[in-house]
């Protein structure tokens, strides 16, 4: 299925938890050699350092050349995210904005990240913040040639932190986290995987910081990637939905979906059916 | 104003019809009906073709019976208990002083099935005792099994007989006692083989893959969809409200997908959990009441060993 009825799940901007070394730097090599082969800039933002990350890339067949022609760089990542532009989200997302603008000005055709980021979210404030901007970056790259690997060591940060972060990309190999609420087309939200009584607290966390807001009285969250949803789960939407005076209806969504709304009946949730 | 027995009586006027043959029938239905309509009292029949027929026929021409159409209403337990109560609802918004149903379950119902029927016929004592309403619930005595005639007279507070006495059930049983009951339930015969599935304090996400992997595509995709929700439900509340140890088994038939889900405790505290939503879904009711909702078949069954539901999907109905 594809198409404006079930658009496919966005794949520019995947979640990369860095359990093994080796297949991280795969993933993160063929990631930003899609973008060198479509003709993109590419970053690549570390914490480690930048020369020696350089001289590994440098190795990597088809990036000497990249990397001598500025098609490629290795960015620091203290040069990427400044501290309190983290805390300053829209600042955040604007940096990417121009900096994709500059690589579209010298002749790119947009701008391809890898960052590893388990720097800038090492505590709970850190990550309320970086977690909202990742929402609003997400969005940035539905309608602009950016797209981005974000990277983060659970070792360092723990599950529940890998699993805030990782809940707020459309993709990625964090596979134990179940559902994902992402920036689907029109500015709309999205929901893809399974929301159940396991993802309550997680899922309330993600609406809180994503916040979908209404438009014109109508919270339409795309589900067509909503395998399964339980009644909790859409009463909390519901409920977000409610706070700002609208109802909430669950564009696509499948049929089981369908059926539980219908067997909630609940005034202020509905499923928009899309032939 | 209540009028004919149920006068004077609050709430729910629950009387079960046991009868011999259409002359028995509609020598208590037919008044029944008409005396509804004359003191402008709704007075609806949710009788199966046949008997609606024969009612039909018997009532003058524009009558002013209301008939329910076809069977549905019957299709679940926890169906049947939303619907009426929402059309109660609506005829009391209405002004109704009274509203008279006669109603009878489909033959089906009567079968392995039973249990969870028996269980509508005790809860609904308590989930329309808000409504003003007198129902008779016809048996064909010809037809109905014994056992099912047991039960029958443990959760109607009263019978109607064909000659028009109101008479008191000596085994009538209060909805709270016979709720917590084990009721006798067939093992299907499924459950003879070894589970193509068993799960072991499994997680809800690998209970419903477990469902999905099962699934052999011999059943519609809404059955198996509806056995994945309450499935899912089940072992949520297992792990929320149980105690250890979960146990999710699979079995897979020709016509429908059995599981059952254990643990080691004592099931819900409310006895009407299932048949009737619970709160806002704060507690585990609303799941239980999807779960029952979902499924074409539920037992419940309490022992020293814990606390079991049996799900079905398909078709429930096999031969015993």
């Amino acid at each position: 299925m594809s198409g404006d009825a079930h658009p496919a799940l966005p794949a520019d901007h995947p979640c990369w938890r860095r359990d093994d070394p080796a297949a991280f730097e795969a993933a993160a090599l063929a990631f930003l050699s899609a973008g060198l082969a479509a003709g993109e800039q590419v970053w690549y933002v570390t914490e480690r350092d930048a020369a020696a990350v350089e001289s590994w890339l440098r190795a990597v067949p088809g990036f000497d050349d990249a990397l001598r022609s500025g098609a490629a760089r290795v960015v620091p990542l203290g040069g990427t995210y400044v501290e309190d532009r983290v805390a300053d989200v829209a600042a955040q997302v604007r940096a990417y904005a121009e900096a994709t603008g500059a690589a579209l000005a010298a002749g790119h055709t947009g701008l391809r990240v890898v960052a590893e980021a388990t720097g800038l979210v090492r505590t709970p404030a850190q990550r309320r913040a970086f977690t909202r901007y990742e929402h609003l970056i997400d969005r940035y790259m539905r309608t602009h040639p950016f797209s981005a690997m974000c990277v983060y060591d659970p070792a360092v940060l723990g599950e529940q932190a890998v699993a805030e972060l990782a809940c707020l990309h459309p993709g990625g190999n964090a596979e134990g986290v179940l559902f994902r609420l992402y920036a689907a087309d029109r500015g709309r939200a999205g929901l893809a995987g399974e929301l159940d009584q396991s993802t309550h607290d997680l899922f309330a966390l993600a609406l809180d910081r994503a916040d979908p807001r209404p438009v014109d009285g109508r919270l339409v969250i795309e589900a067509s990637h909503l395998r399964f949803v339980d009644h909790r789960s859409l009463l909390l939407l519901r409920d977000h939905a409610r706070r700002q005076g609208a109802v909430a209806v669950l564009r696509a969504a499948g049929p089981g979906v369908a059926r539980l709304v219908a067997l909630l009946d609940l005034p202020d949730l509905r499923v928009e059916v899309v032939g | 104003m209540r009028t004919g027995a149920a006068a004077g009586h609050h709430g729910y006027f629950h009387e079960a019809v046991c009868y011999r043959s259409a002359e028995e029938l509609l020598a208590v239905a037919v008044p029944f009906l008409l005396d509804g309509v004359a003191a402008g009292e709704p007075s609806v029949v949710s009788f199966g073709e046949r008997n609606a027929d024969l009612l039909r026929r018997a009532l003058p021409a524009d009558s002013g019976v209301l008939f329910l159409a076809g069977g549905d209403v019957y299709a679940r337990p926890t169906g049947a208990i939303r619907r009426y109560r929402e059309m109660l609802a609506g005829y009391v918004a209405g002004g109704a002083g009274q509203i008279r149903i006669i109603g009878e379950l489909p033959a089906w119902a009567l079968g392995v099935t039973w249990d969870w029927w028996a269980r509508y016929e005790s809860a609904i004592n308590h989930a329309y005792d808000e409504f003003p309403l007198w129902s008779l619930c016809a048996y064909d005595l010809r037809t109905t099994p014994g056992a099912v005639l047991d039960d029958v007279a443990r959760t109607h507070p009263r019978h109607l007989t064909p000659d028009g006495r109101h008479v008191p059930s000596p085994t009538y049983t209060e909805p709270m006692t016979y709720l917590r009951e084990n009721r006798p339930v067939l093992p299907d015969p499924l459950q003879a083989a070894p589970p193509q599935v068993e799960l072991t304090d499994p997680t809800a996400a690998q209970a419903r893959a477990a469902v999905h992997a099962a699934d052999r595509g011999v059943l519609p995709v809404d059955d198996v969809e509806n056995l994945v929700v309450a499935v899912s439900e089940t072992v949520t509340n297992a792990l929320r409200h149980g105690r250890p140890t979960v146990r999710l088994r699979l079995w897979v038939g020709p016509d429908r997908m059995v599981a059952t889900v254990s643990d080691g405790g004592d099931g819900p505290k409310d006895p009407f959990a299932g048949l009737i939503p619970a709160g806002d879904g704060a507690e585990g009711g609303l799941g239980l009441w999807i779960t029952h909702q979902s499924c074409n078949h539920v037992t419940a069954h309490r022992g020293p060993g814990g606390y079991t539901l049996r799900l079905t999907v398909g078709n429930p109905h096999f031969a015993a």
